[in-house]
């Protein structure tokens, strides 16, 4: 392992790879910074355009730009209270009241050294792990996979909202339409009506780019303007004390750092929900909880280290099972396939030395990242600025274009339309649109995992608590369903006591 | 140059039967078309193949490869049947995969006994393989078991369930099929987890499987069996069971010129013979079986004779 490593690394810092690695970087910055585009659409964008590439110079920047979304999202979040990337959304939470009294830089400093730091440790804590990575995959069976599935739908439309019936909503449609196409397990064709494209069911590249790149773009096309509403706080001073802040609080780096592994590992939940657990985890831990929200620093670098951490963990299930940790991931696993890397198990021993290049590109695009943000912060604020009619048909055309060249389907460019139009509505009427995604990449994996499960257990229903793995699992779903009442049941007894009181 | 082009092969095309000398032929770029994701088997081995094409045809032409994965190999057998005849483009059938549907009569836009065939590269035997620490030693003692053997396989339709199907019919094997498995390697993993008994893997999937000993082989279809542990289907007194394997065919529209086919078909047989691309199967282990039009010709009615008898056996 030592030996690949280093050789990986040599190859990551040859002149030519390192090119790909800043391009991929400013690309990742570029997109984070814009709200809408993100890690998803930047990765789909590239997809096609890896096709010629050298494995390695596609690793590099496609790691360059999942290490730099997280930094250019945040920033957007932080001075203009509008998250570039979904999961940026916690870093908004105390970032933004931080900009508000003048203390931008100072936030920004702390994303420009929590980000890296934790993307440090969800490496190392990745490295740890790979040697036992035969012994993992093999844990996983028909109904391990079946209650995965449902613990991601679950865990996702219950934390994706403050609303959870419109997340079960969304996740609901997300499983009809992974319901499209060929069933795997008894042969048939669903609602294909006929037409060889969705023979092969609901591609979720061209989802992705509608759902979110098309959708943001028509609500910007309808809504007028500017992505950004208000421009003034641009300005930077007291870098070095965000910096340094993060150091300082170096306990909650390393508890954004574990929850964003964890949660990154768990196949389907991602991001945006590691960074809302690592903020209210630390604000649970905190001695003085009211005070986040009013721009704490800490609120700040929790879910930034959570940000970059959960890559790393997203990484094992896409890597050994083929199961994405993440939309993200999702599209990751298409520049996989497209490099002729079948995730699964021999992948480890098949491509060692360009997994750890991929690992290594992760580290040094986050630190990278991090000087190019700070550098470059008040033009990629910009973009921002540009008005809704120049940047949405830019935007569109884009995306429409990278969608038809991965597979040169027309049915991709309509589908990608339609869901962005779904995208939209869902936008508009405030329903999340996590779930759907999430249902759309697990629905299959779920039904196939239940299905196969009751043909191997010919029928016995103990199958599903039969290891140890899936007995954590039913306990982990029973609990991620429970928590969403907890809030409301406390609220019952409160009020049961106060009345009993008077 | 464009006009210039299009006019050649349109004079080529108008040659037919009438003009021996193909006008020129190859003038332009020519595409292989590939029915799957770029990556896989078959497309390793047309990407190792296409410059060798180049070198064997005349002029200096490049031999493009197009992936145009979907629909089992469907879309792009269809897309191949649907090109005009004019040798520019051409493509890798992946057999029975692309037969299986046209004899469980599922609407098709190509009809194989129309294809302008080319040739054969090679041909991927099947391995009945069990879990290294299963107690079954041979297909006899699968079939001396008291109660039905379990399989896993990808959909019903797909070649290994079809072979699954085929194999436990003819041998008189009682089984059941767990179906639904993610391609080759999703059911090979759930033979080393211990899902099910035994698969029938391709050659080329089991291979590193077989060799750190996660999985053991009973038997060989589509191969004489050099291992006197390991059963081939003469030795099981199903020689039909000869016929069970993935064929990689290489294969035009309808109607191609003859002297076009014949141009294309000597360039295929003497890419095969290249010393670069001998070099290329030996480290990458793949198996080569070259074979000429009137073979592949041969071979496919035969092999769709062969599915037929197995007709009830598809869906």
């Amino acid at each position: 392992m030592p030996e690949l490593l280093l050789q990986a690394a040599a190859g990551l810092l040859s002149p030519e790879t390192l090119i790909f690695l800043v391009g991929g970087v400013i690309i990742g910055l570029v997109f984070g910074v814009i709200p809408g585009l993100g890690g998803t659409t930047a990765l789909a964008l590239l997809l096609p355009l890896t096709f010629g590439m050298e494995v390695m110079h596609a690793f590099a920047m496609a790691g360059g730009i999942m290490g730099a979304v997280a930094m250019g999202g945040s920033i957007s979040a932080i001075l203009l209270n509008a998250p570039g990337t979904a999961p940026s959304a916690a870093t908004c939470l105390d970032g933004h009241p931080m900009a508000k009294q003048g203390h931008a830089a100072e936030a920004i400093g702390a994303v420009a050294t929590a980000s890296p730091l934790g993307g440090l440790f969800g490496v190392l804590t990745l490295l740890l792990v790979l040697p036992l990575a035969r012994d993992i995959v093999l844990l996983f069976g028909p109904p391990e996979f079946f209650l995965v599935a449902v613990f991601g739908i679950v865990t996702v439309a219950m934390s994706a909202s403050s609303n959870t019936l419109r997340g079960l909503v969304a996740g609901g449609i997300g499983l009809m339409l992974s319901f499209v196409g060929y069933d795997t397990v008894h042969g048939g064709v669903r609602y294909a009506f006929g037409s060889d494209y969705l023979w092969d069911g609901i591609p979720l590249i061209p989802a992705l780019v509608g759902l979110f790149g098309m959708a943001e773009m028509i609500r910007l096309s309808i809504e007028g303007g500017t992505v950004a509403a208000d421009a003034s706080a641009v300005r930077l001073q007291g870098v070095a004390s965000g910096l340094r802040a993060t150091f300082r609080h170096w306990k909650v780096v390393i508890r954004g750092s574990i929850t964003g592994t964890l949660i990154g590992a768990i196949p389907g939940v991602g991001g945006t929900v590691a960074t809302f657990i690592a903020y209210s985890t630390t604000r649970n831990a905190d001695r003085d909880p009211d005070s986040f929200g009013s721009g704490r620093i800490e609120g700040v670098i929790a879910p930034e280290s959570a940000n970059n951490a959960k890559d790393s963990g997203a990484l094992l299930p896409t890597l050994a099972f083929g199961i994405p940790g993440s939309a993200e991931m999702a599209v990751f696993l298409g520049i996989l396939v497209l490099h002729g890397m079948q995730p699964g198990p021999a992948i480890f021993a098949d491509h060692e030395q360009d997994i750890y290049g991929l690992i290594l590109a992760l580290t040094f695009s986050a630190i990278l990242a991090s000087i190019i943000g700070l550098s470059f912060v008040r033009w990629l604020a910009a973009i921002t600025l540009v008005k809704g009619e120049i940047l949405a048909p830019i935007v569109i055309a884009v995306s429409l274009v990278g969608v038809f060249a991965m597979q040169l389907r027309p049915g991709d460019i309509v589908l990608a339309a339609t869901l962005g139009v779904l995208g939209y509505l869902m936008l508009r009427f405030d329903y999340p649109r996590l779930p759907l995604v999430i249902a759309l990449i697990l629905g299959e994996t779920a039904e196939r995992g239940f299905q196969q499960s009751m043909m191997i257990s010919r029928g016995e229903w103990g199958i599903f608590v039969h290891s140890p793995t899936s007995v954590v699992l039913v306990v982990l779903i029973v609990l991620s369903f429970g928590w969403s009442f907890v809030p409301m049941l406390r609220k019952r007894l409160a009020a049961g006591i106060a009345g009993a009181a008077s | 140059m464009r006009v210039g082009v299009r006019t050649l092969s349109i004079a080529a095309l108008l040659s037919i039967g009438a003009c021996s000398e193909p006008a020129g032929y190859p003038n332009k770029d020519i595409t292989i078309v590939i029915p799957f994701n770029s990556g896989g088997g078959f497309d390793t081995y047309v990407r190792a193949l296409a410059p060798g094409l180049e070198r064997h045809l005349p002029n200096a032409i490049n031999v493009l490869p197009k992936n145009l994965p979907g629909a089992g190999g469907r879309r792009g057998a269809s897309e191949i049947f649907r090109s005009k005849p004019d040798g520019y483009t051409i493509g890798i059938f992946n057999m029975p995969g692309v037969l299986i549907p046209q004899l469980q009569n599922i609407p098709t836009s190509y009809e194989l006994s129309q294809v302008t065939w080319l040739g054969t590269l090679g041909y991927d035997p099947y391995i009945y393989a069990v879990r290294g620490d299963s107690p079954l030693k041979s297909i006899e003692d699968v079939s001396e078991l008291q109660r039905s053997v379990t399989y896993g396989a990808t959909g019903p339709g797909s070649t290994s369930y079809v072979a699954t199907n085929i194999v436990n019919e003819r041998l008189g094997i009682p089984y059941e099929i767990i179906t639904g498995y993610t391609g080759s390697s999703g059911y090979l993993l759930g033979l080393v987890r211990g899902d099910f008994d035994a698969a029938l893997l391709s050659q080329s999937v089991a291979r590193s499987y077989l060799e750190s000993g996660d999985i053991r082989a009973l038997a060989i279809f589509g191969s004489e069996s050099s291992d006197p542990d390991v059963a081939d289907a003469d030795d099981l007194g199903a020689p039909e069971l000869g016929q069970l394997r993935v064929v990689r065919m290489m294969g035009a529209p309808p109607d191609l010129p003859e002297d076009i086919r014949i141009m294309l078909e000597e360039a295929l047989l003497a890419s095969m013979q290249d010393q670069e691309f001998r070099v290329w199967l030996e480290t990458t282990g793949n198996d080569v079986h070259p074979a000429g039009a009137a073979e592949t010709e041969a071979a496919v009615s035969e092999m769709t004779q062969f599915y037929d008898q197995f007709k009830q056996l598809l869906d």
